[in-house]
């Protein structure tokens, strides 16, 4: 993930979170600013922001629960995708 | 089919439900209508919906349902509201694999003992989803409740409360429950306080009106509830107020009602049945711990009983409103609620326990507050007529034929 779409990533979060400061690392269900219903918007964001489909294993709290998560999921999920048909996720 | 004054009717569905879905659906079906008699989902031979709109979607899903209504039911209508159930609270759902995060192990076959039991005398079904119990099933209740209230008091100080049954309907309403399980709520209803409508109700009813329409022409307010659980008293006898010291570990008994139309079943699924409660209120940290250690004391009580099962990752049967699919999915995402799950034959098996942490979501609607803001919760229930029953399904319904090792257990 490029650092421009970290920052696209930082910025949703950030109107998410009444614009409070949240680290790279840190638990963004842990904050108290967001319910559980902002999951399921991020797992649509992120589907429809960086082309990658969240199925399956996908949908596992530790692929979106901190801003490094995301990066490190969506580059996975990238270089799967790149490698031809039948992908899986990790 | 057979039953007197039924049809027997297709309702298809298009794309079809994904079989991964069909659980969901088939929690459903009869609250769409109490026309429904009995359905069946009926596999499709073309592809499922894919609920992402992307991936590959693919395999054979529930391309229909049978249902068996009543003669003379609306068939279009009632399609109309089974495919607004499908697309609302079923299609939008996603569904993460299934994470199991325990799985006890037992000695023996586990075999459905309900016939035994009612053979008996042991258990008297009084009504829909009403059972009445005697030994050997109300002592096992009582002594596995000692077990359960034993275990809390020890490893959290809880502090056991009494509650009445009623609670407030604007308790209920300010969580947001009717909104969530409207089809699932029992009001309390009672005649309008007026000594003309006592009379004229009872002239009604002895010209032989049928009550059920007496009382909607003369009922008062539908001001209290018959409560689904305990949790809900705890937080309402906590209400807009700081909470002392800002934790809090509360345990409680009590009769819970659902309406679980004809999903009722055995001792497996009552209208009327009770639960041991622990509710937990205080910092994130702390309460998600102690959910998590009390999780591992039941597993371990289970161990200790000879139980087997398994525990996993669970949702709510939310329905019909608004955001429901997407409220069950960020459930299951976020591992909201676990289930503690007993077998009670080969195929079958019954949640026993469900587990589950709310964030700030009560401490915000009930305005409990905490060390930093509104407190944040997590509760447990123990089904004790579904525990005592898939007990019984392991150890059969003898008390003299318990292994020793499991009669100890239960006596603690």
């Amino acid at each position: 993930m490029t650092d421009a779409e970290r920052e696209t990533v930082r910025a949703f979060i950030s109107r998410h979170v009444h614009d409070l400061k949240v680290g790279d690392d840190e638990d963004l269900f842990a904050t108290g600013y967001v319910n559980s219903l902002f999951a399921v918007q991020l797992v649509m964001w992120i589907e429809r922001t960086f082309d990658v489909p969240l199925e399956g294993t996908d949908l596992d709290f530790a692929n979106i629960r901190s801003v490094s998560a995301i990066g490190a999921f969506v580059d996975r999920k990238r270089e799967a995708l790149a490698g031809g048909g039948g992908w899986t996720s990790t | 089919m057979g039953t007197a004054g039924a049809v027997t009717y297709r309702i298809a569905l298009d794309p079809p439900v994904p079989r991964t879905h069909a659980n969901e659906l088939s929690t459903r079906v009869f609250f769409v209508s109490e026309a429904i008699r009995d359905f069946a989902l009926v596999p499709s031979e073309s592809p499922s919906a894919s609920p992402s709109g992307g991936g590959s979607g693919g395999e054979a899903g529930i391309g229909a349902v049978r249902v068996t209504v009543d003669e003379g039911t609306d068939l279009d209508d009632l399609a109309r509201k089974v495919r607004f159930v499908v697309a609302n609270d079923v299609l939008r759902q996603r569904r993460p694999e299934p994470k199991v995060v325990w799985r006890g192990t037992a000695d023996g076959t586990v075999r459905d003992v309900f016939d035994d039991l009612r053979g008996r005398g042991a258990v008297w079904e009084a009504g829909e989803g009403q059972i009445g119990v005697g030994e050997p099933v109300l002592s096992l209740m009582d002594r596995l409740d000692g077990r359960i209230r034993a275990l809390v008091a020890a490893e959290f100080g809880a502090e056991e409360h009494r509650y009445p049954t009623l609670i407030p309907t604007s308790a209920m309403r300010r969580c947001g429950y009717l909104r969530s399980f409207p089809q699932l709520t029992m009001f309390v209803a009672r005649l309008h306080g007026d000594v003309d409508t006592y009379r004229t109700f009872l002239d009604e009813l002895a010209a032989g009106a049928d009550p059920s329409g007496a009382l909607r022409s003369h009922a008062g307010d539908a001001d209290h509830c018959l409560p689904p659980t305990m949790c809900f008293h705890t937080y309402h006898r906590f209400a807009d107020a700081p909470l002392p010291g800002g934790a809090a570990t509360v345990t409680a008994r009590g009769k819970s009602f659902r309406y679980e139309a004809r999903y009722r079943r055995s001792l497996e699924r009552l209208w009327d049945f009770t639960i041991r409660e622990v509710v937990l209120l205080g910092p994130r940290d702390r309460v998600l711990a102690d959910r998590r250690r009390l999780m591992e004391r039941a597993w371990d009580l289970m161990d200790d009983l000879g139980l087997g099962g398994r525990c996993e990752v669970a949702g709510d049967p939310f329905f019909a409103d608004a955001g429901t699919a997407e409220r069950v999915w960020s459930q299951h995402l976020l591992e909201l609620k676990y289930e503690l799950r007993l077998p009670l034959d080969g195929d079958r098996d019954v949640a026993v326990a469900s587990f589950n942490f709310h964030d700030r979501f009560f401490g915000e609607s009930f305005g409990i507050g905490g060390a930093d803001g509104p407190v944040h919760t997590s509760c447990a229930g123990f089904g004790l007529e579904r525990l005592a029953y898939a007990f019984l399904c392991r150890h059969g319904a003898d008390p003299a034929r318990w292994p020793a090792r499991v009669r100890k257990a239960v006596e603690g």
